[in-house]
């Protein structure tokens, strides 16, 4: 069945979609995104449980190779109205200004082809919309306005942290976090209650105090005009004579349906964006869809304390500190920042067996100690290596489509900053009376796949996020990333999210669109 | 070692400290689970498999102690899994099954609890030569599987003193040390 044809189809609604979404439908475009998960009430759907909130997983199944093979699922990817907002932790810090110049600065890697500059007035506009709580005074790098709410409250990790790394001369400060720490107003949804400390953002908020696309920008552009169609799978993009794409081509409930589309907007996030691009041979006259593959460092150290940290309480991310953006004993290029962590107990448990092999008398000893635990993380910068890479396997999916493989090995860059990180951490939780302290090598958030530049031989969108093959495709969301960044992601793919639509619009208006 | 009251978080259930939607989840979690309609494991492996549950995640305190096995059969058996899986695996199904074999062959459920023990150590360290399969990748899946059925029981949250379910308030006070009333205190 073919639809009456709109001016933009939005694929995914997460990060890179849903601000996009909302700023189309904000200029009166006619605008559908379509989703491949559910519509969720939180208040009715959401279960503080682990387990339960496994749905908010994508779950399909992609098959992990290399010397770090990347967990998926609960690790880095969701579905859902929201994606993978709706289990971010909503830590959103911004990234340095040099870290859009890794090449510049360090000769490895490559530079975005845009600057901190440029995207520095949206995350003033995004934090202000989401009602962002952090500091008045962030102490690391160039001045910001200050935060629309005060800082969320510092739970035990965050204060046990905070103390040791005043003893250690390391500046620590409450982080920026996308979850309110006072009621808010939100436009086209309605008030927004303050956080309850519920600690459990990682597994989908039940109030709408954390700061996820389905109660910010996906209601503002609803009640602009846009149709949200959930549980509406996209398996194919396709195009007419001229190379251009005529729409997309979705599954809702066993049919299938055919929106059709002036433009497409694909912000299905950094696995499923260069799997449908490489199903539908699109865009990759470069040969880059799915190479550049890229994860964040992020180690985690825990450590057992005398004191009760109770560690399911409070914002899990509560401090942070950059004062590791640019160590000046590094032996790495980039760098990292620190967070102090909470977690939940099946996670955690999941860690110490899969991270630490405990098992028998050892693990259950061990986890009894839980409400002792406190964690510290990094999220630090990774660099493309030729061979990290997500490609098609010959396995097929429930859904009849080739699962993709996505292949990771950290280098030698990943490994020292890591070693460095790790070399902290320990010392902060030893400053803080620590005992049994282990570390969790891990690898955080999917990127890099569908690469923006300014040369359409090494990448596959422009600036402007267009594809450089098809003129009327566009991608926005964790895929176009140039490099990692020290920072975690979400606040910097909605900041791209808005500006690639303010540049579509202003082609527009030019009449070049 | 740290031990926490009995009833902490059963008693929670069905109070007005828990939302409705997450105690109709605890609910459903403390029930038994029923076999698959279409089982993967056969009774052999499914004893091969408490067996190894047992020695993993040991519940010597329980009367009745939380059927793993079971669990994970019904979890393998739905097909659902956790969103990958390593590529030079077959799949999670398979993986279990074919590793419970291995262990049936090597004579698992005729040794002592150290016997186990033992073996099981070598096939976590990667020692045992299975063909197609990777032994400590079996290790990792299965201990990462029964550790994860386990510690979303309720009655393995109250044994490590977790109250975080009790969502309906939130917490007041979450600096260090702070404690609610209904916050498990550990027993002496
Ligand atoms: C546990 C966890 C904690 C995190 N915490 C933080 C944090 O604190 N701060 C931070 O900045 N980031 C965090 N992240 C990362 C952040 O959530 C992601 O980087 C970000 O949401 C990615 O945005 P995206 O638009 O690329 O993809 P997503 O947000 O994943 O959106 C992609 C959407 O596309 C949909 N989709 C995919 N394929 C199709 C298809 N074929 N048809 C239709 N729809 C499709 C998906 O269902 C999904 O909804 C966290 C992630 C996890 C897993
Ligand atoms: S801690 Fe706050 S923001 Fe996070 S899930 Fe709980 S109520 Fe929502």
């Amino acid at each position: 069945m073919s639809l009456d044809p709109v001016d933009a189809v939005v694929i995914g609604t997460g990060a890179g979609g849903a601000p996009l979404l909302a700023r189309l439908a904000a200029a009166g475009l006619k605008v559908v995104a379509l989703e491949a998960g559910r519509h969720w009430t939180p208040g009715d759907d959401f279960a503080t449980d682990e387990v339960a909130q496994s749905k908010l997983f994508w779950t399909d199944e992609r098959l992990s190779a290399g010397g770090n093979p990347i967990n998926f699922g609960k690790n880095n990817s969701g579905i859902g109205v929201g994606g993978s907002t709706l289990h971010y932790t909503a830590y959103t810090p911004r990234p340095q200004p040099t870290d859009f110049r890794l090449r510049e600065q360090f000769g490895v890697g490559v530079d975005w082809p845009l600057s901190y500059d440029d995207l520095a007035p949206y995350y003033a506009e995004i934090e202000a919309f989401l009602g962002v709580s952090g500091p008045a005074d962030y102490p690391w790098g160039p001045p910001r306005p200050a935060y629309p709410l005060a800082p969320l409250p510092l739970n035990g990790a965050a204060q046990l942290m905070q103390r040791a790394c005043a003893d250690l001369g390391i500046r620590t400060a409450p982080a920026a976090n996308a979850a309110l720490s006072g009621s808010w107003w939100q436009p086209g949804y309605g008030w927004r209650p303050a956080c309850t400390n519920r600690g459990f953002c990682q597994a989908g908020c039940s109030t709408g105090a954390k700061a996820s696309m389905d109660v910010t920008y996906l209601p503002f552009a609803v009640a602009h005009g846009a149709q949200i169609r959930a549980e509406s799978y996209v398996t194919e993009l396709p195009t007419d004579a001229a190379g251009r794409l005529t729409g997309a081509v979705y599954v809702k409930d066993g049919v299938t349906h055919y929106q059709t589309a002036a433009h497409v907007f694909l912000c299905a996030g950094a696995v499923e964006t260069p799997r449908l691009l490489l199903l539908n041979r699109l865009a990759n006259a470069s040969g880059q869809v799915g190479k550049n593959f890229m994860a964040h460092t992020g180690m985690q150290v825990w450590g057992t304390f005398d004191q009760m940290i109770r560690p399911y309480k409070g914002i899990p991310g509560g401090l942070i500190s950059e004062d590791t953006n640019r160590p000046a004993d590094a032996d790495f290029a980039g760098g990292y920042l620190l967070q102090s962590i909470g977690v939940m107990p099946v996670t955690y448990a999941g860690e110490v067996a899969r991270g630490r092999g405990l098992w028998g008398d050892a693990l259950t000893a061990h986890m009894r100690e839980y409400n002792h635990v406190a964690g510290i993380n990094i999220l630090g910068d990774c660099l493309p290596y030729a061979g990290n890479e997500l490609t098609l396997s010959d396995e097929i999916d429930g859904r009849g489509l080739p699962k993709p493989l996505v292949t990771f090995t950290a280098g030698d860059n990943e490994k020292r900053l890591t070693a460095h990180a790790e070399k902290i951490m320990r010392r902060i939780w030893d400053a803080a009376g620590g005992h049994d302290v282990w570390s969790y090598d891990r690898y955080a958030h999917t990127i890099g796949t569908a690469r923006m530049g300014t040369d359409p031989a090494a990448s596959v969108v422009d600036p402007d996020g267009r594809a450089h093959d098809v003129p009327n495709l566009t991608i926005c969301d964790n895929s176009v990333f140039p490099s990692a960044l020290a920072a975690n992601p979400a606040l910097t793919i909605m900041a791209l999210s808005l500006r690639t639509a303010d540049r579509f619009l202003a082609r527009g208006a030019r009449g070049e669109a | 070692m740290t031990a926490y009251p009995a009833h902490s978080v059963t008693d929670l259930i069905g109070g007005a400290l828990l939302t409705p939607a997450t105690a109709a989840a605890l609910r459903d979690r403390i029930a038994p689970v029923d076999p698959p309609a279409k089982t993967v494991l056969d009774e052999r492996q499914l004893a091969v498999l408490a067996a190894v549950a047992a020695r993993l995640v040991p519940q010597p305190d329980r009367p009745t102690p939380i059927d793993l096995a079971a669990r994970l059969h019904r979890r393998l058996a739905d097909g659902k899994g956790d969103g990958w899986r390593y590529a030079d695996q077959p799949a999670d199904a398979e993986l279990v099954a074919r590793g419970l074999d291995a262990l049936a062959a090597a004579g698992f459920a005729g040794r002592d609890g150290a016997g186990q023990d033992e073996l099981l150590r070598n096939v976590q360290a990667g020692g045992a030569d299975w063909p197609g399969i990777s032994s400590a990748r079996w290790f990792e899946e299965v201990l990462a599987g029964v550790v994860d059925l386990y510690y979303s029981h309720p009655l393995a949250q109250e044994e490590i003193g977790y109250a975080g379910m009790a969502d309906a308030r939130g917490w007041q006070d979450v600096g260090f040390g702070a404690r609610a009333a209904h916050e498990p205190e550990p027993v002496a």
